[in-house]
């Protein structure tokens, strides 16, 4: 996928090797914005004479990803929410399942005309306001957290039941610190604090994990596509809140901050989730909670690298992003008064 | 060996160069935003070698200090125990930079199991001193980390 000169023939021969038409690709040039995995943006003339713009995802060379991801999964996940037309979001079409033919494992996408919600965002002068933004970024994840577990089947894991499931996510913060390269007592903490001081639960659902305005392609009409699907299980729909908590503390603009009441009011209508399990201090505890999953993924790379067995730019780069993480933590673990 | 220019100079120059001489030579976006991310990891380990060992030792002695108190207060344990006495026979006071790591980790076992203990026992002044020492160690860290914020997403 990295070699751009040779990528039109080889993904020419592809698609019409997959689709059974002849393929053309025109142009093929790498795209920016994808921090864990090769991205590329091709244009294909069919040999009925349409034209179309196609996204290529696909894996790093080994040691050089900031985080390990499984394309089949990713595949299966995509294939099984398109088949179950559960959310708007660009169409998979095709994928090298072996990455002999693309030169890595990739998948080819369809494209997504318009910027992304950050983009958009990024437009917005913070002293008017970010308009229907907000409301819009609320009302996605809710129809991500509405999809029917069920739309994916057997795709990924399904916990057996919430208790153990946020165990189970609690104790990853003690698995980081065990795997990681030398200790890190933040992740202890966190861990007890978080087994200490657990929420109300809330029905097992699809949970996106890396919910943040760059994986959200807003249409031409103001509708929204959600990509980036790498990351997704099954899980507490307040990840997902908790996330973008934190990820837009550090890459704002944070849109719950202006109003975080009026944030939450319009995620439980749209949710029909309740008060006592979308509030202020379930905001909070999920925020601390949920950064594990992107966090662990980082600190597993720079794990690798403090061994020897990775390098590249996007994990030294990244560091810092556990640094987040770690304010993150503490300001969500709300400490006791004496 | 010569100390002046120090690391963190040279290493702060670098990141200039990168900055007037490399960037501006550079059309390819890709390109441009892997030196974003350059600029930002030289701006990180010029601090971190400025200060890293002195850091290290610091929150080394609040670590074990934090040990011994949650021992004196709370008990003897034998996670505790064990964690110790891994720190005591593992080390080091030379000043090589993998030598203070190594023992930097090992007074992190110490104080992540003595903050186990904490939460065990539900010692609310024990837990208040573990959160003054972490913001200790994470006042380090976001000196490291400086101004950042992911470039190229969007």
């Amino acid at each position: 996928m990295q070699d751009v000169a040779a990528m039109p023939e080889l993904l020419g021969a592809f698609l019409t090797k997959e689709s059974g038409q002849t393929a053309t690709v025109t142009s093929y040039e790498a795209m920016t914005g994808g921090y864990s995995r090769l991205m590329a943006r091709a244009e294909v003339r069919w040999q009925d004479g349409s034209t179309e713009t196609l996204v290529l995802r696909g894996d790093p060379p080994p040691g050089k990803a900031m985080m390990e991801t499984d394309r089949d999964t990713e595949w299966a996940l995509l294939s099984a929410l398109g088949q179950a037309d559960s959310i708007p979001m660009p169409k998979a079409r095709y994928y090298d399942s072996t990455g002999s033919q693309l030169g890595t494992k990739a998948i080819v996408l369809d494209f997504v005309a318009g910027q992304s919600l950050q983009a958009h965002l990024n437009e917005c002068s913070p002293d008017a306001g970010y308009g229907r933004h907000t409301f819009d970024l609320v009302d996605t994840m809710a129809a991500v957290h509405r999809i029917n577990p069920d739309d994916v089947g057997s795709s990924i894991p399904r916990p057996t039941d919430w208790s153990t499931y946020l165990g189970g996510l609690i104790d990853r913060f003690r698995q980081a610190d065990h795997n990681h390269a030398e200790s890190n007592p933040f992740l202890r903490y966190v861990a007890e604090w978080l087994d200490a001081n657990r929420p109300p639960p809330l029905p097992l659902r699809l949970v996106h994990s890396d919910f943040q305005p760059a994986n959200i392609m807003v249409g031409t009409d103001g509708s929204h596509q959600v990509i980036d699907w790498e990351l997704t299980h099954i899980g507490d729909p307040r990840e997902d809140l908790g996330y973008y908590m934190i990820y837009s503390s550090a890459s704002g603009p944070n849109l719950i901050v202006p109003d975080p009441e009026a944030f939450l009011a319009r995620y439980r209508e749209k949710t029909g989730f309740g008060e006592d399990t979308i509030n202020m201090a379930t905001l909070g505890y999920f925020s601390s909670l949920a950064a594990i999953t992107v966090y662990g993924q980082v600190l597993a790379g720079a794990g690798a690298m403090a061994r020897g067995q990775n390098s590249g730019i996007m994990t030294t780069y990244t560091l810092n992003a556990l640094t987040v993480g770690h304010n993150n933590f503490l300001a969500g673990c709300i400490p006791p008064t004496l | 060996m010569f100390s002046r220019p120090t690391t963190d100079q040279v290493i702060l120059d670098c990141r200039n160069e990168l900055l007037n001489a490399v960037d501006s030579a550079v059309s390819d976006p890709t390109v441009k935003i892997t030196i974003q991310m350059l600029e930002n990891v030289l701006r990180n380990v010029a601090e971190r070698a400025a200060h890293e060992i002195a850091w290290m030792h610091e929150e080394t002695d609040l670590m074990i200090g934090f040990a011994d108190e949650v021992e004196t207060t709370l008990g003897k344990s034998d996670e505790l125990t064990a964690a110790r006495s891994a720190y005591n026979s593992g080390r080091s006071d030379s000043l090589h930079l993998d030598d203070v790591s190594k023992t930097y980790g090992l007074a992190g076992e110490c104080f992540s199991v003595a903050m186990e203990k904490v939460f065990a026992a539900s010692h609310t002044a024990l837990h208040l001193r573990s959160r003054e020492i972490l913001a200790i160690r994470l006042d380090h860290e976001n000196k490291i980390m400086g101004e950042w914020a992911f470039v190229g997403r969007g």
